[in-house]
Order: C-alpha cells, then structure tokens, then sequence
C-alpha cells in the first residue's frame, strides 16, 4: 500500500475490496471510484474471473486416506496407535459390534469404562472420516433415527444460534449396549455427545472432566440419564458447549443434579 | 518424548487441517506424491514444535510448518532450478508483472476458465512466491493476516504478491492458444 503509483495503489485495494479486505472507509471510497470509472469495472471483473478459474481448478482432491489416518496416528501416544488401513478399520469395527453382541450372550459384560469405550468410538470415527451414520441438520430427522437404533430416549437439542450446528448422529456401542450419541459441529471439529442410561452411566463414569487418548471430555448426569461429551477442540471450549448444551435442555424440562 | 499436552495440542491443530496441508504441499511441490511425504513431514515436526509453540492462528501456523518443510524437502530432493521462493531470478520475475497492464477482457478468462488442465498449467507457471500466496488465498481460503503469518512477510507484501499474482495469471490466461 506504501507504493506511489496511484494506479497501482488503486488495484491493489481492489484486490482487498475482492478478498474482503477493506475497512468501511476505503470500501465506499471505492464503490464511489467504481461507479465514475468503466475500466476500473473492467478491471474488478477481470480479477473475478481469476478468482473463478483458480477456485474452481486449482484445489487438488482432499488428501489421501493413508496420509489422513498416518497424520492421525502421529499424535497419538505409541501403543495406541492405529495402524490398519480404511477397510479393515471399518471390519474391525463390524466385527466389535458383532463380538460386543456375541459376547453379551456367552458372559456378562465386562465392566469396562463407559468413557474410555466412548472416546475410543469418536476416534475411531474421526478416523474413519465418518462421525455420523445419520447425516442431518434437522433434529427431527436425527431423533427418530437415534430412537428407531437405540433402546434410549435421547434429548436433540438445537444448538445452530450458539454456534454449534447439528451435523448428525450416530449409534456408539459401550459394553454390549447400544447408545445414541448426537454429533455438533463447532467450525471444522466435531462434538459427540453421548446419552447413557444411568446404570451404565453413574456409577462407572469417574472422572468429570479430563482427557483420553489426545481428546477432551466432560460427563454429567440428570435424574435420567448421563452424558458425555468427547472433542478435539480444547477443553475450555468443550465445557462452553456443555453448558450450552445443559441450558438449552434444561429449557425443555430436564433437570441437573 | 512428548507430552500429552503437546499431543492434545496437535490433535486440535493439525488432523483438522490436513486437506489445507495437502493441497498447499501439492501447489509448492507441484507433485502428489512428494506433497504426501511433505505433510507426514510437517505433521511430525508440528507435535515436537508444540511442547514449547505459542499458537494463535491454528491454521496459518500449520501450513507455514508445512510451507517451511516443503522448501527443506524441496532444497535437499530437487535440482536448483526447481528451489523456491526468494532467489534474485524470483524477485526479478515478481518486479516484471505490471499490475496496471490490466486492460485484457475478463470474456478471454471466462472462456479460458473453462479448461481446467490449462488454469493449473498457468498457475503452476506462476513464479512460486505469487503461486504461494494466491493458492493460500483462494483455495486454502486465508485471511490476509493468515497469510503474513503462514509466508512470515508483512501483510503489505502479501497484498502486492496476490494483486501481481492475479495479474499475471489474467495475462496467462488471456493469451490466445
């Protein structure tokens, strides 16, 4: 901007006016010199036009699996680190939904922490690039969805004016039990929020806060039922959605303990 | 050994970014392949850099983690003629496009837009500083303060290597062929 050159200062604003870049001031100075010059119209279309042709030609597909899971794997502590590629990842999966059930009829289930199965689950979904099995914005299309795959009621509550849309749900599985968890979205991280019965839910659930395996967490629990909240985001941020979360829901009847 | 603190910092910052990381090492590499090895690259020295960094544009710190580990990579991998960024041929090249030489017609690049092979040509032509900037700009979709901090140039650069960048590659573009 310290050039000299009129001319060029002046196409250098409009490049900041294109990439949304100007003060107020400078922006309607600038509207003014565009309605009195054609050619600096010319010259605002032509840059569009670049601005096209690179946006539209120039992003490269998104990375490749094998580069997003090994990006993945290098933050996390040696032992637990994934190493089997995509498909497997999802046969693995099948196969601990299919073993959790095999293994409910033959013994008890074992008494595993809830939230460590949890944060493992939203792992394995991040992993696997696939947070939710529902894909939706609309929580009347999640609920039914959460209801008809678990035996649990589930409380959707629409969070999009606090900034955290809903991107989805999915169904996480703790022991041998099947519970409904609710995906947000808070810019490009997901927020899984877990609803458990309480008799899976209250006595197990140790810490009330903390993290697992690289990710945050946060649990609680009402008269009916406990919760758990996993992210990547920073704890700070988790426990604002929390609370967000336990507002918008204590609106709609529930009640904290 | 790294702490669980830097490895939750990491989780946070980098994963999330991973398409930025890798179409950003595809435009300074010009290579699929070499653009993987880069962000592994990067990726790994970003969890030791965040025992001790100070992050406040989690994205733009990422990327210039990246960008630095591509100018390393390329330095050590690819002949002279193909290092990036800074050399005296770059700044005389960057001097040469007149930004106010704009008297082309916008119609030339909307027709030109139509051939995606031919923009990628034209953009990976672009002497790397511009490339650089105008690829952070438009496909990793950064602020200009995101982008000083990402190159490490003072915004005022930035805003003359996007306007040139622009220019030249309207001029590319505008070329019959």
């Amino acid at each position: 901007m310290s050039d000299s050159d009129p001319r060029q200062d002046r196409l250098l604003r409009l490049n900041a006016a294109l990439d949304d870049e100007l003060d107020a001031t400078h922006r309607v100075e600038l509207e003014r010199e565009l309605e009195r010059d054609p050619q600096l119209r010319v010259s605002l279309r032509r840059l569009s036009a670049v601005r096209e042709a690179v946006r539209r030609h120039g992003a490269p597909e998104a990375a490749p699996t094998a580069l997003r899971n090994a990006v993945a794997a290098i933050g996390r502590p040696k032992a637990q680190r994934w190493r089997f590629p995509l498909p497997l990842a999802a046969a693995v999966a099948a196969g601990i939904v299919i073993g959790a059930a095999a293994q409910a009829l033959i013994f008890p289930p074992p008494a595993a922490d809830p939230v460590a199965a949890i944060v493992s689950d939203f792992a394995r979904a991040e992993l696997a690039g696939q947070p939710f099995d529902v894909a939706s914005s609309d929580r009347h299309t999640v609920k039914p969805w959460l209801v008809a795959h678990a035996p649990l009621g589930v409380e959707v509550v629409d969070l999009a004016d606090k900034g955290y849309p809903l991107a989805g749900g999915r169904i996480a599985i703790v022991g041998a039990t099947p519970v409904p968890t609710l995906v947000y979205q808070r810019r490009e991280h997901w927020i899984a929020l877990t609803e458990l019965p309480l008799s899976l839910g209250d006595g197990a659930l140790r810490a009330r806060e903390g993290a697992l395996d690289g990710f945050h967490m946060v649990r609680w629990a009402d008269r009916e039922r406990a919760y758990v909240a996993v992210s990547d985001i920073d704890a700070d941020e988790l426990s604002t959605f929390v609370a967000a979360f336990r507002t918008a829901a204590g609106a709609n009847g529930g009640e904290s303990r | 050994m790294i702490s669980d603190a830097a490895r939750r910092r990491y989780q946070a910052i980098v994963p999330p970014h991973v398409d930025d990381a890798y179409a950003l090492a595809r435009w300074l590499s010009g290579s699929p392949v070499d653009a993987e090895d880069i962000v592994q690259d990067a990726a790994l020295r970003a969890l030791n850099a965040l025992e001790t960094a100070n992050v406040e544009q989690p994205r733009a710190w990422f990327l210039r983690v990246v960008r630095n580990t591509a100018l390393t990579w390329m330095a050590k991998n690819r002949s002279k003629s193909l290092a990036f960024a800074g050399s005296a041929n770059d700044l005389a090249e960057i001097e040469s496009v007149d930004l106010t030489a704009d008297d082309g017609s916008p119609e030339a690049i909307l027709i030109a837009a139509e051939d995606g092979e031919r923009v990628r040509r034209a953009i990976a032509s672009l002497p790397p500083p511009l490339r650089e900037a105008l690829v952070l700009r438009e496909i990793n979709g950064l602020a200009y303060r995101e982008i000083a901090e990402a190159t490490e140039t003072p915004i005022g650069t930035v805003m003359s290597r996007l306007a040139r960048g622009r220019a030249a590659l309207a001029k590319i573009l505008e070329d019959k062929r």
